[in-house]
């Protein structure tokens, strides 16, 4: 169990590896000078030269790239040019945002979908099925920000229901909170909950042919039972993987709907830097949502020895 | 797999008419166009659809649905390359994972990298360092998705090369160039094209964010995340110059998505737990 534990962490480290390489190799694809763009046209040219050095950029690429690794193995990413701040810093206070965001919007999905592709299973090929698997195909076509502006337009300026967008922290006002979060995490949800649906369905099916769902059904337990304690154990682990895969999907998402809610996440900050050319803050939010995205994804490797009792006896 | 047959399956059929629909549109933008999608018009600013501009116009009184023909043409332009990029570069790099062990390990590790972050911000960000155009779009989101084909490319390889005819061409002495050539290529080829079929559908809406987040092709080129960009400030006096785009990206992509689904189950039925 625990060197199961250990090899699946030591899987983690190639692939931290290529994230790092690509987080920082970016600035070097980058045509003419940083420094220069960065700077803006009004800028003298010591202005420029000293942002130079302050980025580093008169060193050769190689020494540029020792130097942030050993920052970021010390939890160093660098500093803003913008904020004039420490981009860990500057990320890590938004990401609690960004990850309630994320993690409620695949809650509710998890809570939705499941039940509606066991459903879709249980019905096969009825108009059930039918019903339930076109909401999950519609559901995941529609595009996020867009389906956030509609419900803007809808329920905060046509309804004045929920307001329009910004943040409202969780210990100031819950309710305030649930407020601000209900439209982005409701948008993202409905994106989240097909391909769940869908997963689940098609891992229900598989698994409801099978020999002890068979004798489930034969000694007399009755079909919602069926479905929810056997049929799903068994098909935990496949809906387990699309969760983990969703989670990373739900995070991209999460990064683009804050600019339409106005949410002071990740998103905001990374975006907000592609836009103005904050190099050491899009290295710094590339580099640490992929690591959240892969720590999440341990996790996930982790409950598939929790719900899949098999999975612990191999190796 | 017959074409009547497969157009009888109800999810291909429907998305054939949606895809259909907007791509006819689309190619005819030209003629079907009412007016010059980037021509400026301050006479009739933000205005409401009338019979003239059937759905109205935009703050610099450009017409909204010639704008989106325009759009829409862009959109499936660039989902299109990035469905071949993607299927060229993630077919070979699966094909080459799949069939030898010794760089699979390897390659694989790359493309888990690359699939480590999340799809769209790695595409804006190589966007927006490439410098935005309407080939950057299609570079970024060829990186941000060919690791997906990769993966499903490498699946139906280690399928395909544990078939008996396989080790039977080997045992005849076939070489290698000739059994991937015949027997292995020809076999991934149904899972390849449902998944590049999906991978459209990706494209279409990542680059719609692309292009509303400012890092598409630049203005005045219409596209259809910068038309809702353009909206979103006249959300209150015009809201539909925002609305009417989202609803042909989302015809386009639930159109893919449905004949994704159709051709997966036409072809393989086996295929229906494929993880996308």
């Amino acid at each position: 169990m625990l060197r199961l534990i250990v090899v699946r962490l030591l899987a983690a480290v190639p692939v931290l590896f290529v994230v790092s390489l690509v987080s920082f190799g970016l600035t070097l694809l980058v045509p003419g000078d940083i420094a220069a763009e960065m700077a803006g046209q009004m800028a003298s040219r010591e202005e420029v030269d000293q942002l130079r050095a302050q980025l580093g950029l008169n060193r050769p690429p190689l020494e540029r790239m020792v130097a942030w690794y050993g920052g970021v193995l010390q939890g160093d990413l660098g500093r803003s040019i913008l904020l004039n701040q420490s981009v860990g810093s500057a990320i890590l206070e938004r990401l609690p945002v960004t990850l309630s965001l994320a993690g409620i919007a695949l809650l509710v999905a998890a809570l939705v979908g499941v039940p509606l592709g066991l459903l879709a299973a249980a019905k096969a090929h009825k108009w059930q099925d039918q019903a339930a698997m076109g909401t999950a195909l519609v559901g995941l076509s529609l595009p996020d920000f867009w389906l956030g502006l509609l419900l803007i337009w809808v329920l905060a300026v046509k309804m004045q229901w929920l307001p329009s967008g910004g943040w409202v922290p969780f210990s100031d006002d819950p309710i305030g909170w649930l407020r601000s979060i209900a439209m982005p995490a409701g948008v993202l949800a409905l994106n989240q909950m097909g391909p769940l649906a869908r997963m689940t369905r098609s891992a229900a099916l598989e698994v409801s042919n099978s020999d002890f769902i068979r004798t489930a059904r034969a000694k007399g337990l009755a079909e919602p039972r069926v479905f929810a304690r056997h049929v799903l154990a068994a098909a935990a682990v496949p809906i387990l993987t699309v969760a983990g895969i969703s989670f990373g999907i739900a995070l991209g998402g999460a990064l683009v709907i804050e600019q339409v809610f106005s949410l002071p996440g990740v998103g905001r900050l990374v975006i907000g830097a592609v836009l103005r050319r904050d190099w050491p803050v899009i290295q710094g939010g590339l580099l640490l949502t992929a690591f959240v995205f892969v720590a999440v994804n341990l996790i996930v490797d982790l409950l598939y020895l929790w719900v899949d009792p098999r999975l612990r006896e191999q190796r | 797999m017959k074409i009547p047959s497969i157009l009888k399956r109800r999810s291909f059929a429907a998305g054939l008419v949606l895809v259909g629909a907007v791509a006819v549109a689309a190619g005819l933008a030209d003629w079907l166009a009412p007016f010059d999608p980037v021509k400026n018009n301050f006479r009739y600013r933000l205005g409401e659809p009338n019979h003239a501009h059937l759905l109205g116009t935009d703050r610099f009184g450009r017409d909204v649905l010639s704008r989106i023909l325009f759009g829409a043409r862009v959109s499936l332009r660039i989902g299109l390359l990035v469905v071949v990029a993607s299927g060229l570069i993630g077919g070979v790099v699966g094909l080459v994972a799949g069939w030898w062990p010794k760089v699979d390990s390897w390659l694989m590790r790359v493309m888990d990298g690359l699939m480590a972050f999340p799809g769209i911000l790695l595409a804006i960000a190589l966007a927006v360092t490439l410098g935005p155009s309407e080939m950057t779009a299609v570079v970024a989101l060829t990186v941000a998705f060919a690791p997906r084909t990769a993966r499903v490319m490498r699946g139906a390889v280690l399928v395909a090369r544990a078939q008996d005819y396989v080790e039977a061409a080997r045992a005849v002495g076939a070489r290698t160039g000739r059994i991937l050539r015949r027997h292995i290529v020809p076999a991934t080829m149904a899972p390849l094209m449902v998944q590049q079929t999906y991978i459209f559908a990706v494209a279409i809406l990542a680059e719609a964010v692309l292009s509303f987040v400012g890092v598409g092709p630049p203005p005045p080129q219409p596209s259809l995340g910068a038309i809702i960009a353009d909206g979103r400030d006249n959300m209150v006096e015009a809201p539909w110059i925002a609305l009417s785009p989202g609803v042909v990206i989302a015809m386009l992509v639930l159109g893919l998505n449905l004949l994704g689904d159709g051709l997966r189950d036409a072809l393989d039925p086996r295929m229906r737990n494929t993880v996308r």
